[in-house]
């Protein structure tokens, strides 16, 4: 039997609440799949339009972008900014026949880091009856 | 030149041992480009562990180091300490985490030793392209400027003053005392006001650390943190307090009655006057909104008087230019307008007062010396009723937030009143009683149980005045009934809002409001004293509305947070800040727009960082299409090459 | 209607009294029946403007150039240059204003109304016409366009032969200008979408099928960057190397350029170039349809463009063009911005 697909997600983590939150569930010992390598950015709002794209180019299966909560980004508003690029990207991405489930968004405060386990185990479930993505993928 | 990376990889013990096979994870990134040496080792961060990295760099002469370890929150210091005192930049190390983002939430030791390479390889590919930075260094002008004379501002500028800074006291009226002043008794001990007030004042004046700039607004605010350049306008009180020997001859012979604010309104005062008994700096005004001109044609009674010649109609505004430092904001508050109250009569029936006003009628050197009188007929009125919420959190009509003080205070007014006038009832209309703080609840125990006071839980549906009386109709909603009281006086506890200015002030000194108009903290939990930009502190209810020990303790925050700024020569900051490619930069000014910082502005038509105002966030490396400004050592060159790392193989 | 010799008049004015240094419009082309950007300084040329339904260039693009090459000179000459715009037209200008690529004094607009119709598809039109050589066209009374042929003249019904963007335009009339020609007329757009809609009403796999064959034929040729008026980058990110090259850039350093996107055309790399740009246009496409026209392999790319603006119009009630002071789309936020699709 074919080995099960392991689908690759890029998650880009801002330093001060998703990466924290992420650190919590290590330090929590929560375990969850392998499947995502996390990007540390300083802030979802320092997340450009072709970090997704080129993630997705590379051969990302998944490509997440994890905020602070509205409120809470450590640069005030950063995440108010990302909100606004990301709902555009999000757009054009299924605009053009990307599965929409393949990128995502989610606000985890420094807290959740139970949160981001179940984000991470939901988008794997998510993304292996969608197989490898190769729209995106240079030279799949 | 060719890079050599230096890759470390920690076990730590068996907490990434355990699950991650170092030894292949050391291997492979052997194999990497540009890494010169790959190792592991225990515990890295032990003393030996650094050590090992020490000796690498100085022996294989690498000029790069990733660690692949804990979380870079606990040990990024260490390693790029380590690296510093081998010899080369500490920002050429980084940390790549299998700890947390890896060992403690795998099992599959395969997947987990992959997952690890990859984070490792994209630490190598981030530290890589790395630049070698030094901290930011800036000078501090270390003196301090407080912008307001209440309790908050009087008790900022008092603690920075006796740790030694020189502070500039700016305060907009005749006199510092504030708001606070204005009280007769506070809560919960019931102290007066003035008692403990003055003494703060007095030591205001008497300061040798202090320069107290009253009838003075901050016009102007540039520079940053350690190095603000603050222009002030000092308006003419065309009075000399040297000469002035407070004879009060002036006021006698003025022949202008105005409304009195310090009274809000409750007694009048002349064009020339003292705004009250123990106003700092003891001297007088005239207040030339109302005098009737300063060619002594038109008047000139007051200068004739005036035997030390003190009166000056020649006096002129003052620009004074201050450099500071830090900066404390403490503008305080005013009460919600009047006009936006109608449906209480207030600022229609003479006998339907705000907080502030009752106030002054119970203080000894208020309008009545003390004796609680009704405004209309100064009867004294045998049943008052306080309405709570007067304003405050009624989202659709009025403020959504709660003014915090007012169920402590209408206690203490209601028990105030009973304490002058024996025989009488008072009613308080509330909608919750919020008494949280120390000796809070037992106070408003105490109204109810000593002092007979009745609370009825409900709002006011209508005041009308009828034969003499305040005709107050609601609803108690706890029996259900309707509630009919002829009452005497009206008591609102209005609610309170940012003072008037308060938006002008935080344009000029670049920093936000909250959506009800108040200063915005720069983070509600953690950073509750400082405001967004670096050196400008906030103290007192300019930021939410609060009670005078809270104001007291806030002031005391800030003044210790300016005081960290000014204890310093210079001032360190991040190098790892945005920079602008002035070849690519169209000035289109959407890294302007985005910054919370206010650290990018347009100069000659390009973007301009002000590499100490930036705090490195990249929300305009994102937004900018050209790529023209980027943050140093988190590049999108960089990212797009961790991207790669993360993804290749 | 627009009076072409009103026009003319103004022209020359503007030309002889030295208001404006040339003047940016249309021109009767050598060939064919499609008018010519025309840059006239002679006032005695202005006799050559001309104003039809075939006026379909975005001439801002040349003020944009002018501003490019006027930044080399050493002693620039900054007197206004006169342009004739149309309604899309003056919003770009707009948009250049809004990101003081330009001066409001850096030109005198003349704009001139759609009315009810606005240009020509040169494709709906030869099949329309079924092959027959077009010598000349213009507009006509009742939302009509007057076709002259080598065998005749026609009316053929504006609908039949509009370009695609002009009947889901939002602005047949000028939002800026010095001085106007024609009428304002209020023209209702029922589906200003509709473009976007129909391609959104695919299946998630069609729409894929759809983008995968249209964007397969890009042979990357940037005809649609060059054309396009808000692409005035210095460096494209296509070609981002970023850092622009001086004389001192070591060779090592160009080495270390990074590709976003790679510039051989393969699918991959032309969806994201194509992507890319739609996001670097969000808030600033005015919907000229300049990058669709100029395509030699008829991708629709306008559909990529107008999607973003329907997106920005929808979740953030942003729209491109209209006000030159408000702050870009990217570069501002609501706290009402949507965020259901936010975990």
């Amino acid at each position: 039997m074919a080995e099960e697909f392991e689908p690759r997600i890029v998650a880009f983590l801002c330093k001060w609440c998703s990466s924290a939150g992420s650190d919590l569930a290590g330090v929590s010992r929560m375990e969850y799949p392998p499947n995502v390598i996390p990007i540390q950015v300083m802030c979802s709002g320092s997340v450009s339009p072709l970090y997704i794209l080129s993630a997705f180019k590379k051969g990302a299966d998944g490509v997440l972008v994890s905020g602070c909560h509205p409120g809470d980004c450590h640069y005030i508003k950063g995440n108010f900014y990302a909100r606004r690029r990301i709902a555009l990207v999000k757009g054009q991405l299924e605009f053009i026949g990307l599965e929409p489930e393949r990128f995502q968004m989610s606000w985890v405060s420094a807290a959740e880091g139970k949160k981001y386990t179940e984000i991470i185990k939901d988008f794997v479930n998510t993304l292996k009856p969608l197989g490898p993505q190769t729209k995106l993928r240079r030279n799949p | 030149m060719k890079k050599k990376t230096g890759v470390f990889v920690c076990h730590c013990g068996i907490n990434i041992a355990g699950t991650v096979d170092v030894k292949k994870v050391t291997k492979d990134l052997a194999k990497h480009p540009g890494v010169e040496h790959s190792e592991d080792y225990i515990y890295m961060c032990s003393d030996p562990g650094q050590n090992l990295i020490i000796d690498s760099i100085k022996e294989k002469g690498l000029d790069k180091v990733v660690v692949a370890c804990c979380s870079p929150t606990l040990h990024e210091m260490t390693f790029r300490n380590a690296a510093k005192s081998a010899g080369i930049n500490e920002f050429q190390c980084e940390i790549a985490n299998i700890r947390e983002q890896c060992s403690w939430v795998h099992k599959d030791m395969d997947k987990a030793t992959d997952k690890a390479t990859r984070i490792t390889r994209s630490a190598v590919e981030r530290v890589q392209g790395n630049e070698s930075l030094e901290p930011i260094s800036i000078p501090v002008t270390r003196r301090a400027l407080v912008i307001g004379g209440g309790i908050a501002g009087i008790q900022a500028a008092l603690d920075m003053a006796n740790t030694g800074y020189e502070v500039v006291l700016v305060e907009r009226s005749p006199s510092i005392g504030g708001h606070m002043i204005q009280l007769s008794e506070t809560f919960p001990t019931l102290d007066c006001s003035q008692c403990i007030l003055t003494p703060k004042m007095v030591e205001v004046s008497k300061h040798p650390k202090i320069k107290l700039l009253t009838y003075s607004e901050v016009q102007d605010v540039s520079g940053y943190v350690g190095n603000f350049k603050v222009k002030i306008l000092k308006k003419p009180t065309y009075v000399d307090p040297e000469k002035c020997t407070l004879c009060d001859e002036c006021v006698r012979v003025c022949p202008v009655v105005t409304s009195n604010e310090f009274d809000l309104g409750l007694t009048g005062r002349r064009a020339i006057y003292i705004p009250f008994p123990q106003a700092i700096p003891a001297t007088y005004t005239l207040d030339i909104k109302n005098c009737p001109g300063l060619l002594p044609i038109a008047c000139g009674k007051c200068a004739d008087v005036c035997d030390p010649e003190a009166i000056d109609y020649d006096m002129k505004p003052e620009i004074i230019e201050e450099d500071v430092g830090a900066i404390v904001i403490a503008t305080g508050f005013d009460l919600y307008e009047k006009e936006n109250l109608s449906e209480y009569g207030y600022g229609k029936y003479p006998d339907v007062l705000d907080g502030l006003q009752f106030e002054r009628l119970c203080s000894a050197s208020g309008p009545t010396q003390g004796k609680i009188l009704r405004p209309s007929d100064h009867k004294e009125p045998k049943e008052v009723v306080f309405i709570q919420c007067a304003g405050s959190r009624d989202p659709e009509l009025h403020c959504a937030y709660c003014s915090k003080i007012c169920c402590m205070y209408t206690a203490k007014h209601a028990m105030l009143y009973k304490h002058h006038v024996h025989d009488g009832q008072a009613y308080i209309f509330y909608i919750d009683i919020r008494s949280g703080g120390k000796g809070y609840e037992e106070f408003v125990q105490r109204a109810v149980e000593e002092d007979g006071v009745i609370y009825l839980r409900g709002k006011v549906a209508k005041i009308f005045e009828e034969k003499g009386k305040v005709k107050v109709w609601g609803v108690d909603t706890l029996s259900g009934k309707d509630i009919e009281i002829d009452a005497d006086m009206v008591v609102l506890a209005t609610a309170m809002r940012p003072s008037d200015g308060a938006e002008d002030l935080a344009k000029k000194l670049k920093i936000a409001l909250d959506k009800d108009g108040f200063l915005a903290e720069a983070h509600p939990k953690l950073k509750p004293v400082e405001s967004v930009t670096a050196g400008i502190f906030l103290a007192g209810a300019a930021q939410a509305p609060k009670d005078i020990p809270e104001v007291v303790a806030q002031a005391s925050g800030a003044a210790a947070k300016a005081i960290a700024i000014l204890s310093q020569e210079r001032l360190f900051h991040s190098p790892n800040v945005a920079k602008v490619n002035l070849n690519l930069c169209t000035g289109c000014g959407m890294c302007v727009d985005v910054c919370p910082y206010e650290a990018v502005s347009l100069k000659d038509g390009k973007a301009e960082v002000n590499e100490v105002l930036c705090e490195g966030c990249g929300t305009c490396q994102a937004t900018c299409l050209r790529a023209a400004i980027e943050v140093k050592n988190l590049t999108p060159a960089q990212v797009h090459e961790m991207i790669t790392a993360s993804l290749g193989g | 209607m627009v009076k072409l010799e009103d026009l003319k008049k103004e022209a020359t004015q503007i030309l002889k009294s030295g208001k404006v240094k040339y003047i940016i419009g249309y021109a009767k082309g050598a060939a064919g029946f499609m008018p010519i950007p025309a840059f006239i300084s002679d006032p005695e040329d202005a006799e050559n403007l001309t104003w039809n339904p075939a006026c379909v260039h975005n001439l801002t693009k040349f003020i944009v150039d002018e501003k490019k090459r006027l930044k080399k000179e050493k002693k620039p000459d900054n007197r206004p240059i006169g342009i004739i715009v149309k309604g899309c037209d003056s919003r770009a200008i707009n948009v250049l204003l809004q990101e003081k690529y330009i001066d409001r004094d850096d030109v005198y607009l003349l704009g001139v109304s759609c009315e009810k119709t606005g240009v020509v598809d040169e494709k709906k039109l030869a099949k329309t016409l079924k092959g027959q050589r077009v010598v000349q066209i213009d507009f006509e009374d009742n939302g009509n366009f007057l076709v002259t042929t080598e065998s005749g003249s026609e009316k053929i019904p504006a609908e039949d032969v509009l370009a695609e963007r002009c009947i889901e335009c939002k602005a047949n009339f000028p939002v800026v200008f010095d001085i106007v020609f024609g009428e304002k007329i209020k023209r209702q757009v029922d589906k200003p979408f509709q473009s976007v809609e129909t391609i959104e009403a695919l299946s998630q796999k069609d729409r894929w099928k759809f983008w995968k064959e249209q964007l397969d034929k890009c042979i990357r040729c940037y005809a649609c960057r060059s054309v396009c008026p808000m692409c005035y980058c210095d460096e494209c990110v296509v070609d981002t190397i970023s850092f622009a090259v001086e004389p001192d850039t070591s060779a090592e350093e160009k080495a270390q350029k990074i590709k976003w996107i790679e510039k051989s055309p393969n699918l991959s790399e032309n969806i994201v170039y194509h992507l890319t740009r739609a996001m670097h246009l969000a808030g600033r496409c005015i919907d000229c349809g300049e990058c669709e026209r100029v395509c030699p392999l008829d991708i629709p790319i306008r559909f990529l463009n107008k999607k973003m603006e329907k997106d920005a119009k929808n979740f953030f009630d942003y729209e491109v063009g209209f006000d030159p002071d408000q702050p870009s789309l990217v570069s501002s936020f609501k706290d009402e911005d949507p965020e259901d699709f936010i975990r």
